[in-house]
């Protein structure tokens, strides 16, 4: 956690984010491009029809304005003359109808070409990442948060999605439109332009105030909810516990007082937002107030003409709601910036490396632990700790690994499946002779059929998760394989109890299945995977020792000739083992057969009196 | 069962409903009508302002009255900016109040309904009807009647003005208007639909997420990246596919709403145009109609909007009221209310001592969302201080003695007497207060170990939870905790070992004091020499306890003075250690089993 915390306090410039961003938007920065383009036409001919609407009543409707000159009185000529449009007054309609053609024509293409950047920048974004995460350090997925993680790939995804195609566009869009519209405006009269823009900054900068302000109540509003939900979260896991305890009471309070605290912390919010709005609304209508009464008093005193006063109003009105959002998209822009270095942690993290010249020998000779000694420094999360532990598992037999809850059973296996590294000076794992650290990763666990004690279903079938290593695409072979293999687990009566058989979907969002159903799939699972090494980490620890037999007794036959690790508690599963380690606090206690374990009195002994006792009454 | 209900057709949409749930906000709501009508007249009535301006500034040239016109225009404007303020506030306020009353109404009904609920829906589908209904219905009750407020009575009020302006030309208008609505509920009837799968599609992706982040230890040592890679790349390609599609439709959207209000711009601009060169009409009442022309399609589109997404919010309110109306299979009668209290206002004055004597009587049991009875004419007599015992196979069945003695179910037929009186004679409250229940897989609350220790008896002393601790060989687990009894324990006791948390969990327990104590293959998960400590723990505490003890290891359960041995369901055997050994049936097969193979390398 704290190695986290140094990591995540690395500082990313602009120039970093830059990077990030561009590497992600490869192959869709040109839909962007064009979207930018088309957003560019679409304010131009959205400004283009209040002018023509301010002609039309200038110089057609009316002729107060005493005639056209220069080039619009060319254009007037060539649509027949102020006199003939005035009678055919639909030619003007048509133009205008033309003109708004062009405009949605190009509102749809922007829109379009936005939505193909995005999704490709999207899915660009997700499968880097994803693929990123499955060859991170196994160390880096318990050093770091699972909901933190999933919030990097879902929320702050979602943040720079809206960064670019909601903030960037708008911003960009309604600059232009600014811009185009002040340029109007100004063409029509400079100072009453003045006037209107005067109030533009005024509501930047108050909504940009606004919003940095508000922001951190929403953070807080947040973290409240967050509470909330864990409380239902944990009654609703926990509910046996509340109802045996009978403390309904209890639970009712904590959740009514938490919920009544965000609740009034939110209807604070409100206050502020109403207020926000409100005073907006005030801003905005005053603003349109000093365009009319300043246009009027233009107008009388013959500067500006009625057409012209009908222009000026239209693109006042056109720019009212974009400056208000200017603000809002301004706060919101510095959000993304936060997001893209969540997001730059996940890809800057260093992946598993194999050096260039690892090797993929057969891996079917002994497998040799010399001196291994693996400290909380080198994996805070890891389960144990291990102090100079040396043996031999000899190709072809089985050793049994006893010891407490703590004492690196676990960590050792980890190791041995380069889950976890070995540093230097820490001792060797080998097999065949060769140091694992010296193997391909992907060809040592490939090697290696491990069981988990808590193993995790994914959320398919029973059937795909049984034969999700193997490689074979011809369907028949993997149902009997995935049958027989079931049969060895002793699943196949569970599964003759579910409706849908091995269709039956198992995992998140499927049904769950127990802890020894689990257990039982995955030695399944791990059966399918015909590794020439074995380790049991403790799973068949929440089978009944009965199954727990017969699935052994199978095991047997199936696996002869396999090298086997076996972690467990039970004597009973330990003791037809060829070997067994006895591990107390992260070192060999005693070594031997059972016979000899027994003999020696030690450890293992009063263990096995321990769990022998009652029955021999 | 999410599919079924997408489809679902409630009258009215579902909201008469949750009017139980709003029925103590109905004036403030009638106030925020009020106020939207109010505030959509006065929008309404801004372009008037422009109309007169060009009509009698511009058109008869004169500045007179503008002192007037402005004052007016400030004393309008400061109205509806109060209203706006006001209506906004209360709305807010509504949305949230509704949101906590439903959220509490839910949350608490929870607490009263029974473990078949419990068994029959997950709790990822319950947490949402708490969480995420909740807040749906609220924001309906607030905001999406607002806007029908404020759109709806905009349209009307702006129809009015233009009518009274010109009615020919407000007549052209409305005569699109019916055009505009179809073209935009086929467009949202469409994009209803492409949203739909879009939030799928999410919600798979980030299961996908969720899988390669949980799992990837699996995924490591089953070196299934590859696979797991292509299939995630397969929903996000989907997830493009269908995005772009729903974008273009979206964008075919917005252009022809555009071209739309165009559209209408340009007859104005024609009929009016013609009606003011003829004189006819002045230029400000043209101005009056184009502007209002510009800003009409947009309340038009927001309204269909609004409906389409009542028509959504049907499904959270058919879930929340489903959940809310579900009556709870084990329910304590009226009068048994009446002298005991309920679940959260308990009438302990009136509550008897509880000894701990359980008797089934002719019981025959089948749970309610099983066909086969797994209990038939059951009888058996535990008097307070017996240690019983239930062993069979994983699956077999073991928990349902130990769900009917806690009331978690109820005898389909026969009793259960608790104290020689039928368990449903006194509260369920009044029981659960004197069971201890330590479960298989332990359950811890976020917040310290003590807060923990104390779930079961709120007033307990630090040195009575340290004596706990003690008996069950927990004390070494707090004391390497670097805060003691103040350290954090994380989320359902996420910084602690399993085998740690069963330890807690058992400490817990025990400093209820409980005359009935159920232990549900507690000891699966912690290594012998711990366990060994436990079962010494546990000979101690269930002396003069009646006690129900589910193991499956049959060496910790030679001493029970019953032992019940269960198969497919039901239970086949029973009697002690001895009887059962005599018998030469399951239990002797099943113990021999497990002794002879140690005994095998013994020789």
């Amino acid at each position: 956690m704290e190695q986290n915390r140094e990591t995540e306090k690395k500082k990313y410039t602009a120039r970093d984010r830059t990077r990030i961003l561009l590497y992600l938007l490869s192959g869709s920065k040109r839909f962007f491009a064009l979207g930018v383009v088309c957003s560019m036409l679409v304010s131009l001919f959205n400004l283009l029809n209040p002018r023509i609407i301010g002609y039309t009543v200038d110089y057609v409707l009316e002729d107060t304005a005493g005639g056209a000159t220069g080039p619009l009185q060319e254009i007037l000529a060539f649509f027949g003359g102020a006199s003939f449009l005035r009678s055919n007054l639909f030619v003007i309609a048509l133009l205008v109808t033309a003109v708004a053609l062009f405009s949605a024509l190009f509102r749809f293409l922007l829109q379009f070409f936005l939505a193909i950047g995005v999704e490709k920048f999207l899915k660009r974004t997700r499968d880097r990442v994803f693929s990123h995460i499955l060859r991170l350090p196994f160390s880096w997925h318990s050093e770091n948060h699972t909901g933190d993680i999933i919030q990097r790939c879902t929320s702050d995804v979602e943040t720079i999605r809206n960064f670019l195609s909601e903030q960037m566009i708008s911003l960009f869009r309604i600059s232009i439109l600014i811009v185009f519209a002040l340029f109007f405006m100004i063409s029509i009269h400079p100072m009453l332009t003045l006037a209107a823009a005067a109030f533009v900054p005024v509501i930047i900068g108050y909504s940009l105030f606004f919003h940095n302000r508000i922001g951190s109540q929403f953070l807080r509003a947040d973290e409240e909810e967050g509470r909330l939900s864990a409380i239902a979260q944990e009654n609703l896991t926990g509910v046996r516990v509340v109802r045996a305890f009978g403390r309904e009471v209890y639970e009712r309070e904590r959740f009514e007082k938490q919920n009544s605290g965000y609740t009034k912390l939110w209807i604070r919010i409100m206050m502020l937002l109403s207020a926000f709005w409100a005073s907006g609304d005030l801003i905005s209508n005053l603003q349109l107030l000093t365009v009319m009464v300043f246009g009027s008093v233009l107008a009388v005193q013959g500067q500006l003409s009625a057409g012209a006063y009908i222009s000026f109003v239209f693109y006042n009105s056109l720019l009212s709601w974009p400056v208000r959002e200017l603000g809002r998209i301004i706060s919101d822009m510095s959000k993304a910036g936060v997001s893209i270095d969540r997001i730059a942690y996940i890809l800057d993290s260093e992946p598993e490396k194999d050096e260039e010249d690892a090797a993929q020998p057969e891996l079917t000779g002994d497998i040799t632990f010399s001196h291994v000694t693996y400290h909380y420094e080198n994996a805070p999360t890891a389960p144990g700790v291990l102090e100079d532990v040396s043996f031999t598992v000899k190709a072809g037999t089985t050793v049994g690994i006893l010891g407490a809850t703590g004492s690196g059973k676990s960590t050792l296996m980890y190791l041995l499946d380069r889950l976890y590294d070995l540093p230097e000076g820490g001792g060797t794992i080998s097999i065949g002779g060769t140091d694992i650290r010296r193997i391909r990763r992907e060809h040592l666990r490939r090697n290696i059929g491990m069981v988990l004690q808590e193993p995790f279903l994914f959320s398919r079938t029973l059937e795909e998760n049984i034969a999700i290593t193997g490689r074979t695409e011809d369907k028949k072979l993997i149902r009997k394989r995935v049958r027989e293999a079931a049969g060895i687990a002793s699943l196949d009566h569970a599964v003759a109890r579910f409706a849908s058989g091995y269709e039956t979907r198992v995992g998140e969002r499927g049904v769950t299945l127990s802890g020894g159903q689990k257990q039982r799939t995955a030695i399944a699972q791990m059966l399918l995977k015909d590794a020439p090494i074995m380790v049991f980490d403790d799973s068949l620890s929440a089978v009944d020792a009965q199954t727990d037999m017969k699935i052994r007794k199978a095991l047997r036959e199936r696996i002869a000739g396999a090298t086997v690790i076996l972690i467990a508690h039970r004597i009973t599963t330990l003791m037809q083992a060829d070997r067994i380690i006895v591990l107390d606090k992260g070192r060999v206690a005693e070594e031997g057969t059972h016979d000899e374990l027994l003999a020696m009195g030690g450890i293992y002994r009063r263990i096995y009196d321990l769990q022998l006792a009652q029955d021999e009454e | 069962m999410e599919e079924q209900d997408q489809n679902i057709k409630l009258p009215f949409f579902g909201i008469t409903r949750i009017f139980p749930y709003v029925k103590r906000y109905r004036w403030i709501m009638l106030l925020m009508i009020v106020l939207g009508c109010l505030s959509s007249l006065i929008d309404s009535a801004y372009p008037l302002f422009n109309k007169y301006a060009l009509d009698h500034f511009i058109g008869e040239n004169t500045l007179s009255g503008l002192a007037g016109f402005i004052l007016l225009y400030v004393g309008i404007l400061l109205f509806q900016v109060a209203d706006n303020f006001v209506a906004a506030y209360l709305c807010g306020k509504v949305e949230m109040s509704v949101d906590r009353d439903l959220r509490n109404a839910a949350f608490n009904h929870l607490q009263t309904l029974s473990f078949s609920y419990f068994n029959q829906n997950n709790v990822g589908y319950i947490h949402a009807r708490v969480m995420s209904d909740t807040g749906k219905i609220g924001v309906l009750c607030a905001w999406r009647m607002m806007d029908i407020v404020w759109h709806g009575s905009y349209i009307i009020c702006v129809f009015i003005m233009m009518l009274t302006v010109r009615v020919s030309l407000a007549l052209m208008i409305l005569a699109l208007v019916p055009l505009a609505v179809i073209f935009i509920l086929f467009f949202q009837k469409k994009l209803v639909v492409l949203n739909r799968r879009v939030r799928e599609i999410n919600s798979r992706i980030t299961g996908n997420f969720n899988e390669g982040i949980t799992g990837a230890r699996s995924i490591k040592t089953l070196v299934v990246e590859d696979r797991i890679q292509s299939d995630f790349e397969k929903d996000t390609e989907d997830m493009r596919v269908t995005s772009v599609r729903t974008g273009r439709t979206r964008a075919l959207f917005t252009s022809t709403v555009t071209m739309m209000s165009a559209f209408a711009l340009a007859i104005v601009l024609w009929q009016g145009g013609q009606l003011t060169a003829e004189r006819l009409m002045l230029i400000g009442s043209l101005s009056v109609f184009l502007s209002y022309t510009l800003y009409l399609i947009e309340p038009i589109q927001f309204l269909i909007q609004t409906i389409s997404a009542l028509i959504e919010i049907q499904v959270n309110i058919e879930r929340l009221t489903r959940l809310l109306n579900t009556e709870s299979d084990v329910a304590d009668s009226p009068e048994i209310v009446e002298k005991y209290g309920d679940t959260f206002r308990p009438k302990r004055e009136n509550w008897e001592k509880l000894f701990g004597d359980v008797e089934f009587e002719d019981v025959s049991f089948r749970y309610p969302d099983g066909e086969e009875l797994v209990l038939e004419h059951f009888s058996l007599k535990v008097p307070q201080g017996t240690n019983v015992a239930i062993v069979g196979e994983t699956g077999a069945g073991k928990s349902t003695l130990v769900n009917l003695v806690c009331r978690f179910f109820e005898p389909t037929e026969g009793r259960v007497l608790i104290d020689g009186r039928d368990a449903r004679e006194r509260s369920q409250l009044w029981l659960h207060s004197h069971i201890g229940y330590v479960l298989q897989t332990p359950h811890l609350f976020s917040g310290t170990v003590r807060d923990n220790l104390r779930y079961g008896k709120p007033d307990a002393t630090d040195e009575e939870i340290r004596e706990a601790l003690r008996l069950v060989s927990a004390d070494g687990v707090v004391d390497k905790m670097d805060k003691g009894l103040d350290s954090d324990v994380g989320e359902g006791g996420d910084l602690l070992s399993t085998g740690e948390k069963q330890l807690l969990s058992f400490a817990r327990a025990l400093l209820a004091d409980p005359r009935i104590l159920v232990l549900d293959e507690a000891t699966s998960s912690i290594d012998t020499v711990t366990e060994r400590a436990i079962q010494e723990a546990i000979q101690t505490v269930i002396r003069g306890r009646t006690s129900f003890v589910i193991a499956h290891r049959l060496s910790t359960i030679v001493d029970a003075d019953v032992i019940l041995v269960v198969q497919d369901g039901k239970i086949i055997e029973q009697g002690t250690h001895r009887e059962l050994m005599k018998k030469k049936g399951a239990y002797y097969e099943l113990y021999t089993r497990q002794y002879e193979e140690m005994i095998v390398n013994l020789s």
